[in-house]
């Protein structure tokens, strides 16, 4: 057995939110190392602020692969700012020499969809079943009028970084029916 | 690939939802700045503390601290390399006999870790 198959891609999936971003650190689909949110404060330098705070969790964490939205994706309703800092977190992933992964969000809901789970808080519910770890951190669920509690962003995140194991491993399955190696054979 | 983390302190102690302050206090110290500490890597606990650690989150220190477990574990078994090709090199007896098979089963085990 090829025993790099048994040590899993590390990485580190962000959401950013109005004040900071939503991050996870998963070594493998069902492994949470870290999660929580960073708060940028307000005003402009928000976007660097929030740069610099993932580049203090690559530091740490040394992930091989960055997760985020894929905002030219159909459906994306991410606002100037966001899709900026976006694109500066991708940036700062090839400045990492990372792997950078776009997820669209239409694929997380289909993906949770067939389990019976077809908005954020049902995919967020969803996920506490799978991560006991991340029930405290569930935030009520939203009523009509409310805006967004952050610690979504965490449940988003964590979203992201899960959909990325799961196309990974349907991508790493076609490969090998074609007896190609897979792109990330420990996903 | 991704080689383990030094440590997963951070992880286990999010996991069980205690602060840092608490986790200070369960190894009767002042403050969480010293488990922030060990947390980031910026100062190693002594074995008391990894098995205060251990008995705290039930989870054995190797799994604690896997990647430094990793590393030491390899430098080890340079090191056994080396001495076995010593004890081969000299007079074989009954108790160097036993050390190689000691060694043997260590490299062996380290093997089977490596694998896992």
């Amino acid at each position: 057995m090829n025993p790099l198959l048994n040590q899993p891609t590390r990485i580190l999936a962000i959401d950013p939110t109005s004040k900071g971003f939503g991050f996870t650190v998963m070594e493998g689909p069902e492994k949470l190392i870290d999660w929580g949110v960073k708060h940028a404060g307000s005003g402009s330098p928000r976007n660097r602020k929030s740069v610099a705070q993932a580049s203090g969790l690559i530091v740490r964490y040394r992930p091989e692969v960055l997760v985020v939205e894929h905002t030219s994706a159909k459906g994306c309703r991410r606002r100037a700012r966001v899709r900026r800092l976006i694109k500066s977190l991708l940036t700062l992933a090839r400045q990492h020499r990372l792997r950078a992964r776009r997820i669209s969000r239409q694929s997380v809901l289909r993906s949770f969809g067939q389990s019976s789970a077809a908005n954020k808080y049902r995919v967020a519910v969803t996920l506490t079943e799978q991560f006991p770890e991340l029930a405290p951190h569930l935030p009520p669920e939203r009523k009509l009028g409310d805006s967004e509690d952050e610690r979504m962003a965490i449940f988003d995140a964590l979203s992201f970084g899960w959909m990325f194991y799961q196309t990974m491993r349907r991508e790493a399955r076609a490969l090998s029916l074609h007896g190609e190696p897979a792109p990330f054979p420990n996903a | 690939m991704s080689a383990p983390l030094e440590s997963y302190l951070r992880t286990y102690r999010k996991r069980s939802g205690f602060s840092q302050d608490e986790v200070a206090f369960l190894l009767g110290s002042a403050s969480g700045q010293r488990v922030s500490r060990y947390e980031c890597r910026a100062r190693r606990p002594t074995l008391e503390t990894a098995l205060a650690f251990e008995a705290i989150f039930q989870t054995p220190v190797k799994q604690l601290f896997a990647g430094l477990y990793q590393k030491v574990e390899k430098d080890t078994i340079a090191r056994a390399r080396v001495l076995t090709e010593k004890l081969n090199a000299a007079r074989l007896d009954r108790i160097t006999a036993r050390k190689l098979v000691a060694l043997q089963s260590f490299a062996a085990s380290a093997e089977t870790h490596a694998h896992r």
